[in-house]
């Protein structure tokens, strides 16, 4: 297990270093002069000076690059050109709302999937199993905007049973704050979950077919007891995939949600630094993004090697 | 003889290739929501009841009715008609986007697995890093710094799609490449673009195919989300996603703002998954046994 860890952490280091490589150039990507971009035509010349000075624009490509990179590994990102404040601690203040959404919408998501999954392997073919794979269609093709929009039109605006924006943090006030989450997390629950029932719909219904199904069955073992003790286990393994595959969308999801929703999360983070051309603040961000995603994604794969030896002595 | 032998086996492979394809239980609706959505999109000035950007303040927010079958937005404008012009960008930005990424990933793949060593290293590890994004979120970065419109747009889904057809592309040059016919073909002397056109290319084109037809879907649903956020086409021209976000603001008075061109957003999406499920189930030959 020692050696898998090292040789995913070994094979992560260059993809780390293009991806820092990458989010780098984002700003020398922008069609003419980036500090134009950044600010306001009118903005006057010692300003703009100033900012190309600070952010190195001034000096030689390789030379930004490395100096860039040495501020990464002493843990400064970079400033926003908006409030002037680190990005790292921008992030800090926008970091819990983000975390309770992907947690409330991944519980979400297993609490729907999993009874609808294997609702619908178990009774393949029927009208069950019709309205399971129905529900997965919708949610897969279901844009998450139009998804929230929907919900916001149900529940906040006909029914008044739900706020449609702000946030209220779940810690002060419980009730509150998870009405303030309710509609956001199914948003993006409901996603997430149709790609999950779909993946253990197919791999129960791989695993119904195999010979220790039928032995668990010949030795008397109640229908039931076959699906909890022998499919389920075996039916698990590409779900955990899946989930680690679906972080992307999970994050890319949350941007969306959290901009319909007005949350105060990290996806509104980008969103607002996209549209007031705040650059460092968006490679900032990206960044810690990326990291965060390769870091999950190198977690669900130590996880699989240690649900399934056969990965792990490979 | 032979040549014409050959030429009627792959005829009937093709035929067969259809008759799978539209076998599959619901291709038909997906390939008529497909050929709808085509014929809107290129006849759009002549099937559009009302010009899309003509607006008419003293007609804002109409109820769906005849003059309008959609209603009207919040400056009078005919939804159903901006519906049918956002059908081009939808389709335009799907299809494009995926095109780019096909040949994009394609020539990296090639290149990756023909050259090998520390060319391929090179160029999956920078696969591997873009893979590293969050699609959206990648798509946003580089859509804010190339600047909001179709163009940005496109090279930003491109680039987001690109790796998935360089591994796929670089599988196949690998398989292909251990084949006798490849070995012979290098001891005859041919030169290494020809056996990677003449060779590879037509083994490694059905996955690809499969890939971009289950690409497309996914490519409209991340344009109309960067449209959402403002990134795409911009106002007053049409595109499905900046109609949505344009019709939050009126969720209470006038619904018909975001439903209708969300409904044509949604039944795109799921005729257009339909076709891509029956063309990977008519060439895969995995599926297919």
């Amino acid at each position: 297990m020692a050696r898998l860890v090292l040789q995913r952490l070994a094979a992560t280091v260059p993809v780390l270093l293009l991806v820092t490589a990458g989010v780098f150039a984002l700003l020398h990507l922008t069609p003419g002069d980036p500090i134009d971009a950044m600010m306001a035509e009118s903005a006057d010349a010692t300003a703009k000076a100033s900012l190309r000075a600070e952010l190195g624009l001034d000096r030689p490509l390789h030379v930004q690059y490395v100096a860039w990179m040495g501020r990464l590994l002493r843990g400064d990102l970079g400033h926003s050109i908006r409030n002037g404040e680190p990005v790292l601690e921008n992030v800090s203040r926008r970091i819990r709302p983000s975390l309770q959404l992907a947690l409330l919408a991944m519980a979400i998501s297993l609490l729907v999937a999993f009874p609808v999954g294997i609702a619908s392997a178990v009774r393949r073919n029927t009208s069950v199993d019709r309205v399971g794979t129905t529900f997965a269609l919708f949610g897969i093709c279901m844009p998450n905007f139009l998804l929230a929009l929907l919900l916001i039109f149900l529940f906040g605006v006909t029914l008044r049973w739900l706020p449609i924006s702000g946030y209220v943090d779940p810690a002060e006030e419980l009730v509150d704050g998870l009405r303030s989450l309710a509609l956001p997390a199914v948003t993006l629950g409901l996603a997430l979950a149709a790609v999950v029932t779909r993946t253990l719909r197919s791999s129960m219904l791989e695993a119904l077919t195999e010979d220790y199904v039928r032995t668990a069955r010949a030795k008397g073992l109640s229908e039931w007891r076959v699906v909890r003790g022998h499919v389920l286990r075996n039916a698990l393994i590409p779900v955990v995939t899946v989930l680690g595959l679906q972080l992307g969308t999970l994050i890319g999801g949350a941007v969306i949600t959290e901009y319909v929703f007005a949350l105060p999360g990290i996806g509104r983070l980008v969103v607002d630094g996209v549209f007031a051309r705040d650059y460092p603040l968006v490679q900032g961000v990206v960044l810690l993004i990326a990291v965060g995603f390769i870091a999950s994604n190198l977690v669900v794969d130590l996880l699989y090697g240690l649900i399934d030896p056969r990965i792990r002595h490979r | 003889m032979a040549s014409s032998t050959l030429a009627s086996a792959t005829a009937d492979r093709r035929w067969e290739v259809l008759r799978r394809a539209a076998g599959a239980r619901l291709a038909p609706f997906g390939a008529a929501v497909l050929l709808v959505a085509v014929i809107t999109a290129l006849a759009a000035p002549l099937v559009a009841p009302h010009d899309p950007l003509r607006q008419n303040l003293g007609n804002a927010l109409a109820r769906p009715g005849r003059a309008h079958l959609l209603g009207t937005d919040n400056v009078g404008r005919d939804v159903m008609s901006r519906v049918i012009w956002g059908t081009r960008v939808s389709l335009l930005a799907g299809f494009l986007s995926v095109a780019i990424a096909a040949l994009a990933g394609s020539l990296l793949g090639v290149v990756a697995g023909y050259a090998g060593g520390r060319v391929d290293g090179l160029v999956m590890r920078l696969m591997d890093a873009v893979l590293s994004f969050p699609p959206l979120v990648l798509a946003l970065a580089l859509g804010a710094v190339l600047g909001a419109g179709l163009t940005g747009v496109l090279i930003a889904l491109g680039v987001v799609y690109t790796p998935t057809f360089a591994r796929l592309m670089r599988g196949q040059v690998l398989a292909v490449k251990a084949r006798d016919y490849v070995d012979a073909a290098r001891a005859l002397g041919a030169p290494g673009w020809r056996i990677a056109w003449h060779y590879v290319m037509p083994n490694a084109a059905t996955p690809i195919v499969v890939q971009a037809s289950l690409s497309v879907a996914f490519a409209i649903l991340a344009e109309a989300s960067l449209s959402f956020l403002g990134l795409g086409i911009q106002p007053p021209e049409a595109s499905w996603g900046s109609m949505i976000n344009a019709g939050r603001g009126y969720l209470q008075q006038a619904p018909w703002i975001v439903f209708g061109p969300g409904a044509a957003l949604f039944i795109t999406v799921v005729g257009l998954n339909f076709v891509g499920d029956a063309v990977r189930d008519a060439l895969d030959p995995r599926a297919r046994d």
